[in-house]
């Protein structure tokens, strides 16, 4: 790729990923995050909550599998044995108590996994799932002030779905990514590094853990599997569509907590591409070119031998003038002025 | 070989420490099963200074606060636990009197209904359903002479079942009905004998910590099913209603892989509500989890100082809060073989 491409597509899908999680002009109103046993999604669930505290955004969780509430959270609402619609009504109630005292404008609801929703058997949540989703998204009541509002949904890709209740119907993950505006994919960044060392010696990628479908392995992570410090944090594999419709796909690392302080505004969030592990810096070269021999002579010419040398009439070129038989092939050569003239060898 | 110590040093930092409000998942497949683990959670748990012997109090510091056990278990009785921890130096009759530990048994009587209002229910499990089937314990004895049997008394429909061989100190579930109403009555039989248990004693000066052990809940899925309007969510639902009584939690599931596998989106073919609800409650468990613990045979076959894998991992929940009160445990592999007698030495590969 073009060096400009590339610094375009940097400064362009930081801003965008920056945009995101940050929550600025509501970017995303539906984001959905798809983790798995092998990266689950609470490093950027935290990360959220901690851009939303900086940024003095209200915060809402709720809850299908967190026992206690997280740090920061301002509203935890625990969604066991609810029905959608007690949910969503408890949800709005959360917003108009805090609204009187704090006068934010804008809101975070973070749904921890939406997988027990969807299997639930008491509450027919399946088919009211675009419902559910949209009712924290749309306004209680018309006259109500505008608040800008975030929703983030965790689904878990490996917990096997539900099985469909009439064969027509879309399984809940292709309308949950029908609906969603913008798609989160979490890997974690051991595994990509695995692979693409694999893929770079063109052999079949490892897959982890459940994957393996190795009896009694539900967890193939670990947290040093090669011994390498750095190759922590955790990659996202962002899929957002625009209003006009045009999706943008792009890779990122969220390097660890541990690695920036709370308060730490400047953006943390890396291109993949542009990570020491994944693509390591490529050596300086020289020259731009066909590879030349190694040696301790300097076989190289510089410009000015190379266009003297371009100057030069091979012999060959004399000789096809037909001056006679003997004459031409002659070496014609311009001397310069460093040549050293020799009487007894030169001619002109 | 020599005798190993009860807590081997490599498992004690993963058994005895933890994080409050914490599940533990606990993995186990049909050749490699997890009852030396839970034994050796209950002997962290109970072990602890609060018996006052200082041959045992060495590393505990003053601050450690007194822990006490409820243990439901759905595959295994009172009598192979109490003989198993005999084993380990864990006299569980005394602590069951020093209320210190409490037994609720899961599987004499879960289908046995004394009120008889679900009676369709008991025909179509017969492998379940009483007369208890007694698994192997290795050394029977019968009851303890001289010990009166504790029932922990609890209003209401508890009714010792007199033909039942086994009398101890134990509580049994019964499970009537449907759906979450069942699974709800059966949280109540178990979250009042935790409350019983968690209430000081004159002695004590504080509550205590009060783990809290489920041992194999899949039964009860895989008994009931959603066709009894009980599936992943009701189950999953279930134990955080219980986890909210309890200090630390931890539950085992099996992980053998037709019931993991199946209901994989890789599969060929239609899996079973039990493969979907299964797979479905096991992984959805330990992405609530704060540890998983997966026990596994070896992938090279069966050796005769080894009896399997046990791998450390951390569960979806790991990183919640901050860290420091979860405890700063490393994800770790090692082998682990169990002797004869019971003992258990835990080493990494090539040691």
């Amino acid at each position: 790729m073009a060096p400009a491409n590339l610094s375009h597509r940097q400064t362009h899908n930081l801003l965008l990923i920056s945009k995101l999680l940050n929550l600025r002009d509501t970017a995303s109103p539906l984001t959905l995050l798809l983790d798995s046993l092998e990266q689950p999604a609470t490093p950027l669930i935290k990360e959220y909550i901690r851009r939303a505290k900086i940024s003095k955004v209200h915060v809402t969780l709720i809850a299908f599998e967190t026992l206690k509430p997280l740090d920061g959270v301002d509203a935890f609402i625990p969604a066991r044995r609810k029905s959608p619609s007690q949910i969503a009504k408890e949800v709005g109630v959360a917003y108009q108590n805090i609204k009187t005292n704090s006068p934010s404008s804008r809101r975070l609801i973070l749904i921890d996994s939406i997988n027990p929703l969807l299997r639930s058997r008491t509450n027919d949540a399946h088919s009211q799932l675009s419902t559910f989703l949209s009712s924290f998204l749309i306004p209680l009541s018309p006259s109500a002030p505008k608040v800008e509002v975030s929703l983030v949904v965790t689904f878990h890709q490996d917990v096997p779905s539900p099985p469909a209740q009439s064969p027509y119907s879309p399984s809940p993950h292709s309308i949950l990514t029908y609906l969603a505006t913008t798609i989160i994919r979490l890997h974690s960044f051991s595994h990509i590094l695995a692979q693409k060392a694999a893929r770079d010696r063109s052999l079949a990628a490892p897959v982890f853990g459940l994957e393996e479908e190795q009896d009694g392995i539900l967890l193939g992570r670990l947290d040093k599997p090669i011994g390498k410090e750095s190759a922590e944090g955790i990659v996202l594999e962002m899929e957002h569509r625009r209003k006009s419709g045009r999706g943008v796909l792009e890779w990122y690392i969220l390097p660890p907590a541990s690695r920036y302080s709370p308060q730490h505004v400047k953006e943390v969030v890396t291109l993949l591409d542009d990570h020491p592990l994944y693509r390591p810096p490529e050596e300086p070269e020289t020259e731009a070119g066909e590879e030349e021999p190694e040696s301790t002579f300097e076989l190289r010419l510089t410009d000015r031998q190379k266009r003297e040398r371009e100057g030069v009439v091979l012999p060959y070129f004399d000789a096809q003038q037909g001056d006679g038989p003997g004459e031409g092939g002659r070496i014609l050569y311009d001397m310069g002025e460093e040549d050293d003239f020799d009487e007894e060898e030169d001619e002109i | 070989m020599p005798s190993q110590p009860p807590l081997p040093p490599l498992l004690a930092p993963y058994v005895s420490s933890l994080p409050q409000s914490s599940l533990t998942v606990l993995s186990s497949v049909l050749g490699a099963t997890g009852n030396w683990l839970i034994l050796r959670f209950l002997y962290a748990a109970l072990n602890a200074p609060s018996n006052s012997e200082t041959e045992f109090g060495l590393n505990q510091s003053d601050g450690v606060k007194d822990k006490k056990v409820v243990f439901v278990s759905f595959l295994r009785g009172w009598e192979f636990w109490r003989s198993e921890a005999k084993r380990l130096g864990l006299d569980l009759a005394r602590l069951t009197d020093k209320r210190q530990f409490a037994f609720i048994d899961g599987l004499s009587e879960l289908f046995d209904n004394p009120t008889t209002a679900a009676a369709p229910s008991q025909p179509s499990f017969p492998g379940t359903a009483p007369p208890r089937t007694v698994l192997p314990v290795r050394s029977p004895p019968g009851p303890v002479p001289g010990r009166t049997p504790h029932l922990l008394s609890r209003p209401g429909n508890v009714s010792t079942n007199p033909a039942s061989k086994e009398i101890g100190p134990v509580k049994r579930l019964h499970l009537s009905g449907n759906g979450t109403a069942a699974l709800d009555a059966l949280e109540r039989d178990i979250a009042t004998v935790m409350k019983q248990l968690k209430t000081p004693t004159p002695g004590e000066a504080e509550e205590p910590e009060l783990v809290l052990i489920i041992d194999q809940p899949d039964l009860l899925l895989a008994a009931t099913g959603p066709s009894k309007g009980i599936g992943a969510t009701e189950m999953g639902e279930w134990v955080m209603g219980l986890q909210q009584n309890a200090y630390a939690t931890i539950m085992t599931l099996s992980a053998d892989s037709p019931l993991i596998h199946n209901a994989s989106a890789i599969a060929h073919q239609p899996a079973t509500p039990l493969e979907t609800e299964h797979a479905a409650f096991a992984i959805g468990s330990a992405h609530r989890a704060q540890m998983v613990m997966q026990l596994r045979s070896l992938e090279t076959g069966a050796a005769r100082d080894v009896s399997g894998v046990l791998r450390v991992g951390k569960g979806g929940a790991w990183g919640q809060k901050d860290a420091g009160t979860e405890g700063n445990w490393e994800e770790k592999e090692v082998l682990y073989f169990v002797q004869r007698d019971g003992g258990v030495r835990v080493f990494g590969r090539g040691e």
